[in-house]
């Protein structure tokens, strides 16, 4: 028998799962062996998420299998999950602040050191104090978690992992989701000295942005892209510059975007930042959208841009720097002040900052330029009935009725609504934030045109896109963050576009 | 026909089935005095109930109002002799003013509004106590006669009854035709998005609680006229019944969904329920609990259970 | 909110640091400052006879505020106290020797009165978790239930409690304590080992510390929570049997205010209204404080009435003081 290649640890044989209105995998098999550490890397979208989901149990997959040590698996939940040895290490947490690291570490799992019902605290803290030793690190388990920092927060997550060794089947399988995108390069090294040290006792997946970093842990690489597995290759034998190659694929359609439509923007600046920082998103950002200009702003999670926009709608204060409306400085202390200013926000969580699902179709076109149909400091309900009807039209928008729920439109309408909101409060500069997220693709077109009017109407356009290929194709001139910083700055006039890689060159 | 609908018909179908129900069982119920006389029962209960459908509407709670009702009614007793008719503005400014205090706490402090409230309420019942001595204060001959705008009946309907048809009035032009009202439904039915639309959220916050106590301040007013005395304790069984109005007629605590015409119809369910009882002889002390146990059932059926992934 | 989990910043963790170590020391400061400030004002403050008077009224708050802390510690809300101590003590009152009726089962009818007590904590509890309703709007409806039910019982009177076991509790000392307050010191004893030592106190922190998260790591949040407020009902029910002692009688407002005091005592001593803070000592010395300052203000000749006002403002302090800015981004 000890002449059969033992079973690989995690097997995954032709995975799919589909979210209404969007195929997230396709086909998607992946194996990881014993004791191996396997990098997974794509750009935002293109199915990472999903897998992580599915291998810890949180989402069951729509076809394909699961393998665990050669055995068919189903994880029926987080926790089937972790009884048989799949543990994740989120980026965001899963530690209780306020509980000591001994108590999160056996956080669920505290019958084994009870006796008659009381627990025995001095047990579990020896137990916990073992499995932060099989981690290297040195913390007393009685201390409050809270208390320490992140990097050590996330030892002792993997500290939580490892005791799926003694209540499972030994060999485990980690996940690392983005487990280094806040931390410091002193604590990256150790992390990784940590997962190099187990990889006697686990085998891990690393999803990670950085590429670098996925090829200095990793002995294989995947890279996704659009839901499917591209390219599967040792890491020793991949360079970066091939993986981006890899990662962007197919090159866009200028049709598509409507490219042809973009005109040369304005010579009036609308808004300005000057060295603007905010704590640790983001740092010196210098940025500078003219009348009729579409800016568009391109990084990973984690680059800072999300917060940069929440910064010039006035979510967030930063911490140095300053913003510029028209030429003279400006303070933006709240949304408030940003509406007043002429700012729109399109956010990326439509249906939570967006819109008022609950309110109807023309209440919330009027949300945030209510003065505009009241007369005598009342409102004129037919005056308001108006209005809405002629944004009804003009954006083509499919619901019953203007007095309906926006709860029940689709997507699609429900973006051109937020849009009509902010051209109806005569926003002059509009931050769009990822605003095709979730639209299907003929959506997506009504609101590339939308764009496009809005740039011919003189507005400065902010832009997240959720794909390259839309901020590409959409914008006028393109900044680059990385890490919080602007690394790269690219025009992109009609015909001279700037090709993905190159992008990707300064994101990763 | 879909759930909201239902949501909004029910009120006034168990309102309807309830008046059946006491008039099949005791014709008298339906004479035109015995309803106006619920009607004058009902005008205190409504007045309470609307201005913490403001809040409510919000997503908050108002749980000082029969505090701050009380210590308007003190205020009325107080004031009256020195102040004449004048007394009766002060107190609702009185209430006004425990709304401010209760707004500043909950928006500027960041507490929850139950607590905040609760808390001021306490201060409230402080104040009255201290100022009345822990005593009811008895309004006196000539005092009354600044009361007849309360007591009184014009062309047969009784002067509550007309008061709380203006503040009805009043209620529902805030509402439909204000940005107040406006805004205060769009922050209730989605903070997040309201926020980010612009709107800002704490002002209308302490708008709303301004509002719920002033119509606390009114309705204690009402009450000193209409029981010809000022108490620290007058309105202190007034708290279950008047929040329960509001739920009853179908303004959902999770905010956003409600208006002052449901907080009518569930303060009219209420005096309903009250009167059947006493008609039908049940023993008046197990009207709290019927109240408790109705407002619960209530919130269970009105509850928008997607808004709150956490159920605390 | 990927982006918003940023590297702590390294001064605002020392300070948050720092603030975590002294917060939890402020409430006992507080109540050190208070009672020297009452001292320089005010000698007789200083005396046994003092101290056990401020232990005598400290007890039933006491056992009130400990049941409230495990809702609280969770991020919920009780509000059902009173009515269930008036409840509590008018059926103790029917079943041990008692002016109304022939009853006297004694013990045995306390210890039935524990159990109402925890069914009345279970329908809070089953109900919340069932119907998914916010919990401060089941418990007052609770609260009023049982209000009306015990005033339906008694009809609007008041029941002489006459068992000399019960009645010992507020008359009877032992080492110069009334044994009221032992017995309010034996449920701070066995609240402190339901806290620190089973596995329902750490469950109670885990939920307030993040409920999602605690399911996730396999707790059965919904259970811990009918469990925590049954528990609660019957720490209020065993107030009930105190406060009838007490008064030596039962009637329907017996529980009148009582809400309030003990809520602003759990509050000042320091637990987080959001939950996952604080726990039983901070509540035995909030309700320290609190009776501590009623009883300086009665020495000092202060209108009982201004303690309201002052118990009132109180609250409002403690929990903009304990205000997580950060963590309560929507308050409602």
């Amino acid at each position: 028998m000890s002449t059969a290649a033992p079973a690989p640890a995690l097997q995954l044989v032709g995975i799919e799962k589909s979210f209404p209105g969007v195929k997230a995998l396709q086909d998607v098999s992946i194996t990881l062996g014993v004791g191996e550490v396997v990098g997974l890397i794509g750009e935002n979208g293109a199915g990472k998420s999903t897998l992580m989901r599915i291998l810890s149990g949180v989402y069951q997959p729509d076809a394909g299998n699961i393998r665990l040590h050669g055995e068919d698996t189903v994880l029926r939940n987080a926790q089937d999950a972790a009884r048989r040895g799949i543990a994740m290490v989120f980026q965001e947490q899963s530690l209780l602040p306020n509980l000591t690291v001994g108590q999160n570490i056996y956080l669920g799992a505290e019958a084994q050191f009870s006796r008659m019902g009381i627990v025995q605290w001095s047990r579990l803290y020896a137990a916990a104090a073992r499995q932060l030793a099989k981690v290297q690190v040195d913390v007393d388990p009685s201390t409050i978690t809270g208390d320490l920092d992140f990097a050590t927060r996330q030892m002792v997550e993997l500290a939580k992992a490892m005791t799926l060794e003694e209540a499972g089947e030994g060999h485990l399988v980690i996940l690392l989701d983005e487990p280094t995108s806040v931390l410091e390069q002193a604590d990256i090294d150790i992390l990784f000295a940590r997962v190099r040290a187990l990889k006697a006792r686990a085998s891990f997946v690393f999803v990670s942005h950085r590429l670098d970093e996925v090829l200095a842990l990793s002995d294989r690489v995947y890279v996704m892209k659009d839901g499917g597995v591209v390219a599967e290759l040792p890491a020793a034998e991949a360079d970066t510059r091939q993986l981006h190659q890899l990662m962007v694929g197919r090159d866009r359609h200028s049709e598509y975007y409507r490219e042809a439509q973009q005109r040369p923007f304005g010579e009036k600046v609308l808004l300005e930042t000057r060295g603007l920082c905010a704590g640790a998103h983001y740092r010196d950002v210098d940025l500078t959208l003219h009348v009729g200009e579409v800016l568009g702003i391109a990084g990973v999670i984690g680059s800072g841009r999300e917060s940069l926009c929440r910064t010039l709608f006035g979510f967030e204060q930063p911490t140095a720097g300053e913003i510029l409306l028209d030429g003279a400085p400006a303070r933006i202390a709240g949304p408030a002040d940003a509406v007043a200013a002429g700012i729109g926000y399109v956010p990326r969580e439509r249906r939570n900052e967006g819109l008022v699902l609950f309110l109807s179709v023309a209440a919330n076109m009027t949300l945030a330029s209510l003065r505009r149909v009241m007369r005598h400091g009342m409102i004129d309900h037919a005056a308001e009935a108006r209005l809405a009807g002629e944004w009804v039209e003009r954006l083509h928008i499919r619901t019953p009725s203007i007095r309906a729920l926006c709860l029940n439109l689709s997507g699609g309408n429900q973006q051109k609504i937020v849009l009509a909101k902010w051209m109806n409060a005569h926003a002059r500069i509009i931050i769009l934030d990822h605003p095709t997220r979730g639209l299907d693709v003929g959506a997506k077109e009504e609101v590339y045109d939308l764009v496009r009017s809005m740039s011919a109407q003189g507005l400065g356009v902010l832009l997240i896109a959720d794909t390259l290929e839309e901020t590409i194709g959409l914008c006028h001139s393109i900044m680059v963050m990385r890490d919080g910083r602007v690394t790269r700055r690219f025009d992109a006039p009609s015909g001279a576009k700037p090709r993905q890689v190159d992008l990707v060159e300064h994101m990763v | 026909m879909n759930r909201d609908t239902l949501r909004q018909l029910m009120p006034i179908v168990t309102l309807v089935v309830l008046v059946v129900l006491v008039a099949a069982f005791q014709p008298s119920f339906v004479n035109p005095a015995t309803l106006l006389g619920m009607a004058s029962d009902t005008a205190t209960l409504f007045v309470l109930g609307m201005g913490v459908t403001f809040v409510i509407m919000l997503g908050g709670i108002d749980l000082s109002i029969q505090s701050v009702a009380s210590l308007a009614s003190v205020a009325v007793a107080l004031l009256i002799t020195p102040l004449g008719y004048l007394a009766f503005p002060v107190a609702v400014l009185v209430g006004a003013l425990a709304g401010l205090l209760s707004g500043i706490a909950h928006v500027q402090l960041k507490i929850p509004s139950f607590i905040a409230t609760l808390a001021v309420g306490g201060v409230a019942a402080g104040v009255a106590l201290l100022l009345a001595d822990a005593q009811a204060i008895t309004l006196g001959e000539v005092e009354r006669g600044y009361v007849g705008w309360i007591t009184g009946t014009s062309l047969g309907i009784p002067h509550e009854v007309l008061i709380a048809l203006v503040v009805l009035a009043l209620g529902t032009v805030v509402q439909h035709y204000t940005a107040f009202g406006r805004y205060s439904q769009a922050i209730g039915a989605g903070e997040p998005a309201a926020h980010a639309a612009g709107i800002r959220v704490g002002l209308h916050k302490t708008i709303a609680c301004m509002l719920s106590g002033a119509a606390a301040g009114l309705a204690g007013a009402i009450l000193a006229g209409r029981l010809a005395s000022g108490s620290p304790t007058l309105a202190d069984q007034l708290l279950l019944p008047a929040i329960a109005a509001v739920i009853v007629g179908g303004t959902a605590i999770t905010g956003g969904v409600g208006s002052v015409w449901r907080t009518l119809v569930g303060a009219l369910i209420i005096t309903v329920v009250r009167s059947g009882m006493t008609f039908l002889n049940v023993d008046i002390f197990i009207q709290q609990s019927v109240f408790g146990a109705m407002l619960v059932i209530a919130v269970a059926l009105t509850i928008d259970r997607s808004k709150i992934p956490i159920v605390k | 909110m990927a982006e918003a989990a940023t590297i702590g910043d390294g001064r605002a963790a020392g300070w948050k640091k720092l603030r975590r170590r002294l917060a939890p020391w402020a409430p006992l400061l507080v109540l050190l400052a208070l009672c020297i400030a009452i001292a320089l004002v005010n000698g007789r403050f200083v005396s046994l006879r003092n101290f056990a008077r401020i232990a005598d009224a400290a007890s039933i708050p006491l056992v009130l505020g400990l049941g409230v802390t495990f809702v609280i510690l969770m991020g919920s809300i009780d509000l059902s106290m009173e009515g269930v101590v008036a409840f509590a003590a008018i059926i103790l009152c029917l079943l041990v020797a008692n002016g109304a009726n022939a009853n006297d089962f004694g013990l045995l009818g306390a210890l039935a009165v524990l159990v109402i007590g925890a069914a009345m904590g279970f329908a809070n509890g089953i109900v919340h978790v069932g119907l998914q309703i916010p919990s401060f709007m089941v418990t007052l409806g609770m609260w009023f239930v049982g209000i009306g039910i015990g005033n339906a019982i008694l009809g609007g009177i008041q029941v002489r409690v006459n068992d000399p076991l019960i009645r010992a509790l507020a008359l009877e000392q032992f080492l110069g304590l009334k044994f009221q307050v032992w017995l309010a010191l034996g449920a701070l004893a066995v609240a402190w080992v339901v806290q620190e030592h089973t596995r329902l106190g750490r469950y109670i922190f885990a939920i307030g510390g993040g409920e999602d998260l605690a399911r996730l790591s396999g707790i059965r949040t919904g259970l811990v929570r009918i469990a925590t407020f049954t528990m609660a009902g019957v720490f209020y029910a065993l107030a009930g049997i105190m406060a009838a002692a007490q008064q030596g009688s039962a009637f329907a407002l017996i529980g009148g205010g009582r809400l309030f005091t003990a809520i602003t005592a759990v509050v000042v001593g320091g637990t987080a209204l959001w939950g996952g803070q604080g726990g039983v000592l901070n509540t035995l010395i909030g309700v320290l404080i609190v009776v501590v300052l009623a009883n300086g203000m009665v020495l000092m000749g202060v209108s009982p009435y201004v303690q309201q006002i002052v118990q009132g403002l109180l609250i409002i302090a403690a929990v903009a003081l304990s205000v997580d800015r950060m963590r309560a981004k929507l308050v409602k």
